[in-house]
């Protein structure tokens, strides 16, 4: 039986090693998801740069009082609409014309965060460093492309704040051993930053950690409470179990 | 003592101990698993309550009474259903005071969850000159028509204006008020309401300090 | 009391009275007493026989999840995944319950695929219990059906996709195929027809076919009596006195007992998942699937949900080229037989078989069916395969514990075989996994064809007269 079971363990540990083949490096996203003042921040971002193209259907106005905001609040600084806070954020954004400025509907971003997950990294590792990576591209319709997700049909929303980067092909001299003529040279692609933006690289990154942090809230709101909800019941089935155990080894005593 | 009988007792006493034991563990575990099943019944019994959504659509909305003329009634939806705003003249606020002895419950005494504190005084309202209530019967829920003219009708000859059911014939007054010896037990229920201005009624939603 | 009538109902304090009206009309006692408190079960019950009992409360809890799910959801192409996501954000407590249902789902595949190797560990499907397998079978093709109807109704991107390439496998059979995808989608691709008849199989069709079936399952259990790690039939053992069988125990209170401890065992591993991951690394809910169906765009990884990936694994490995391996496999199997097998009759019928398949696989251009086809067909053998098990072993003991080294190291192999192919289905094909698959394949199927032979000469060890047991644990 324990060669089995060792066997079994191995199985299941492969893919461990398979899975770090993937593709795309991405970087981890630093978000606090109990840091109730950076979700308040990316809330912000999101309906002042976001919900016009991208709507949050199944999210309500109402629900961002889980950020300690009031109704109030919410109705003054983050409705711009007429829509009442007990309102979904939708938007008015027509699929057709969408269709003939981007080539595609911009999607809602709702659950985005919780669809973008990969064996390369979380869903917000992904977003992070999506909105950290486009690069001026001429050849394309936006003017804008983007390493994380090629030929992207998102032109750079942000790239006010940001600055402009450019993506510049680089030679690596790479020693083989200690002769100096035997190198290898290595072709590698990086983003520069050619213009600054109105945001140093430091603050930018912090308004992109805000927005994904909240995109991930979004995209599960009611993840704390699932937590908090758990610990009890494991606590209680705990108990529970306890108990059941102590009966049955008590009731099998009868048994020889 | 023979070993046999020290044996005996000895399995006596663990029987007796067992039992005792095994009693408190059925006890324990059927309270554990009483608790444990309870727990589980709360999001289940809980889905069931208004969800977001209903709760959205049962939000408070705004009435503009600005273009009310004096003796006319405006239907507002509210959860659902209709609810009467009436620019009561002066005439129908006598009305109102003449309807009393017909009444059957004139101070709204019996279901004070039908009329708050700020509408429970002689015209049911908070302005005596607009009335707010829900316009649905409270027999079994028909919506009464609207009679607000002080004039004989085939129900009632000496009839002083407000609400006819047509569902079974009961009447209510132009307060709301329901008619001694109907089918409906209650007056017409005066909704939660606040005026946000002069021209502004919130329904769904009670006065500040309310 | 009236001559002839039942005795009245004791041991059950204040509700003596009422159980005894109830027994006077219904048999409530002599079911209590068949099935529970005078059914003998062996007392050599280990780990494995824990899965049993799981699976039906597993069943109960995707029951009462599935009805309040279905009072919120929408089975409406255009409303359903908003209604979904309406449950997790807007229905008090609807977070929980989806999480429970699709946690639930998988945990009904885990428990089912262990209850089922417990079966090929100790021969429980031996005679003379081989219907209680057969139902056991017809239950395992009813969950799949049913998590296959289930699985469409979020409507995401996974949803849809898998929808539309497994009933493109139905598509692949010959002559009848495309007349028949198009009954079972009522429509040309999957669409809202589909979703909606998709509902109505998984919400009540199937949970009747199930119910029926695990009553009939328990029922065809105790006719026989359970078999034990031993495979000792303890009923050919009884106490002279009160004829119990002298290895077994009560079920209840026993087996209740221990089955309410393990349940609490189950149920606290089920909601370290369902609380703390209920994603499971995007194996119990995928992350393609929070993305909305686009019937324009296929996302670039389709696989099935892990417990189906075993056999999407097997459809895959059937390449133009595994033809050739193939029907040299079914030549060899039909020369197996043709050289040791006595039976004039079995002998031809396995030639003329052989001969008609190689005809198919690899025969004139004109008749040759696709190896799609063939894909298809292996991956129904797959599954139905395990229908033949009470036919195939031919071993003179029932329990893994007294088999000999051979089938120990088959059933070793096809553990390795079912886990690998499962694995591989979930990735995405190059050239050395469909090697892999291949091999696996070919192991997968071996087990089971080759066990008439290996069963046979293995060196077994007698099977005790009396179950092994050290006491309880």
């Amino acid at each position: 039986m324990s060669r089995a079971w060792k066997l079994l363990l191995v199985l299941l540990l492969a893919p461990a090693l398979v899975l770090a083949a993937e593709d795309a490096r991405l970087d981890r996203a630093p978000i606090d998801e109990h840091d109730l003042v950076s979700l308040q921040r990316g809330a912000k971002i999101y309906v002042n740069y976001c919900l016009g193209c991208h709507s949050a259907g199944y999210m309500r106005y109402n629900r961002l009082e889980d950020f300690a905001l009031t109704p109030q609040q919410i109705r003054d600084n983050l409705i711009f609409t007429g829509a009442k806070v007990g309102d979904l954020m939708k938007n008015s954004m027509d699929p057709k014309d969408a269709k003939e400025w981007f080539g595609g509907v911009p999607p809602d971003l709702t659950v985005i965060a919780r669809s973008r997950a990969s064996p390369a990294g979380s869903g917000a590792d992904w977003l992070y460093t999506y909105l950290r990576s486009f690069y001026r591209d001429p050849s394309r319709p936006t003017g804008w492309n983007n390493v994380v997700y090629r030929d992207v049909g998102m032109p750079h929303v942000l790239w006010k704040l940001q600055g402009e980067q450019e993506l510049r092909t680089e030679v690596v001299v790479i020693a083989r051993s200690d002769d100096e003529e035997d190198v290898e040279k290595r072709e590698v692609q990086k983003l520069v930053l050619a213009r600054p933006g109105t945001m140093s690289a430091l603050e930018y990154d912090l308004l992109v950690r805000d927005l994904v942090n909240f995109l991930v809230y979004m995209a599960e709101p009611a993840k704390r409470t699932r937590i908090e909800v758990g610990i009890f019941v494991l606590l209680l089935l705990g108990v529970f179990f306890a108990l059941a155990y102590a009966l049955k080894k008590e009731y099998w005593k009868d048994v020889q | 003592m023979s070993p046999f009988a020290v044996a005996g007792n000895i399995r006596m006493a663990d029987k007796e101990l067992d039992a005792g034991k095994r009693r408190f563990l059925i006890a324990a575990t059927s309270v554990a698993g009483g608790v444990a099943t309870g727990a589980t019944a709360v999001p289940f019994v809980a889905s069931m309550l208004p969800s977001e959504r209903a709760k959205a659509a049962g939000a408070p909305v705004e009435a503009d009474i600005s273009g009310l003329a004096p003796g006319g009634l405006m239907r507002v939806e509210w959860r659902g259903k209709p609810v009467w705003i009436v620019r009561r003249t002066k005439e129908m606020l006598e009305l109102v005071k003449a309807s009393d002895e017909r009444v059957a419950d004139p101070n709204s005494k019996r279901q004070p969850d039908y009329t708050p504190p700020y509408a429970r005084n002689e015209f049911r309202s908070i302005k005596p000159e607009y009335l707010v209530v829900v316009g649905i019967c409270t027999h079994l829920g028909c919506s009464p028509v609207d009679k607000l003219k002080a004039e004989p009708e085939p129900f009632d000859a000496n009839w002083k204006g407000g609400f006819y059911c047509p569902c079974h014939g009961s009447l209510f007054d132009l307060a709301g008020r329901v008619y001694k010896n109907k089918p409906a037990p209650d007056n017409l229920p005066v909704p939660p309401h606040t005026y946000l201005s002069e021209n502004k009624i919130l329904i769904g939603e009670d006065q500040e300090g309310a | 009391m009236a001559a002839g009538e039942k005795e009245p109902v004791t041991g059950a304090g204040p509700f003596n009275g009422l159980l005894t009206w109830v027994d006077r009309r219904f048999p409530l006692i002599q079911l209590w007493r068949e099935h529970l408190s005078e059914y003998y079960a062996p007392k050599n019950f280990n780990f494995w026989y824990y899965f049993g009992s799981l699976a039906i409360l597993v069943l109960v809890i995707q029951i009462v999840t599935g009805i309040f799910l279905t009072m919120h959801y929408k089975p409406d192409a255009a409303q359903a995944f908003a209604s979904v996501e309406y449950i997790m954000r807007e229905v008090p407590g609807g977070w929980l319950i989806r999480y429970m249902h699709s946690t639930g789902a998988s945990a009904f595949f885990i428990v089912v695929y262990l209850h089922m190797f417990r079966g090929l560990l100790y021969g429980s499907y031996r005679q003379p219990r081989e219907l209680i397998w057969i139902i056991g079978m017809m239950i395992y093709l009813c969950l799949m059906a049913e998590a296959f109807f289930g699985y469409l109704l979020p409507w995401g991107q996974m949803s849809y996709w898998g929808a539309q390439v497994i009933i493109n496998l139905f598509d692949a059979i010959p002559w009848i195929g495309p007349t028949l995808a198009i009954w079972i989608r009522g429509d040309y691709v999957v669409a809202d027809a589909t979703l909606n008849r998709f509902f109505a199989l998984h919400v009540i069709g199937i949970p009747l076919l199930l119910l029926g079936l695990v009553v009939a399952h328990i029922m065809a259990l105790h006719e026989v009596g359970s078999n034990n790690p031993d495979g000792v039939e303890i009923k050919q053992h009884k106490d002279p006195r009160t004829g119990r069988p002298l290895d077994g125990v009560a079920f209840h209170p026993y087996y209740t007992v221990k089955d309410l401890m393990g349940a609490a065992f189950f149920l606290i591993l089920f909601c370290i998942v369902m609380f703390f991951m209920p994603e499971f690394g995007g194996y119990f809910l995928e992350y393609n699937n929070f993305i909305p169906a686009d019937p324009l765009k296929t996302p670039p990884h389709i696989a099935p949900v892990w417990y189906f990936t075993p056999y999407y694994s097997i459809l895959r490995a059937v390449t133009e080229d595994f033809m050739i391996v193939l029907a040299l496999g079914v030549a060899a199997y039909a020369a197996l037989i043709w050289l040791t097998v006595e039976r004039f009759r079995t002998k031809v019928t396995a030639a003329a078989v052989a001969a008609v398949l190689i005809f198919f696989m690899k025969g004139p251009e004109q008749f040759v069916i696709d190896p799609k086809v063939w894909g298809v067909a292996m991956m129904g053998a797959g599954t139905l395969i395990y229908f033949l098990l009470p036919w195939l072993d031919r071993s003179p003991v029932k329990s893994i514990r007294y088999k000999g080294p051979i089938t120990k190291a088959a059933l070793a192999l096809f553990v390795v075989s079912f886990l690998a192919l499962g694995y591989l289905g979930t990735l995405s094909v190059t050239e050395s996994r469909t090697l892999a698959a291949q091999i696996f394949t070919l192991a997968y199927f071996a087990f089971f064809l080759l066990m008439p032979w290996y069963t046979a000469i293995d060196r077994t060890r007698p099977e005790p007269s009396r179950v092994t047991w050290e006491g309880a644990h």
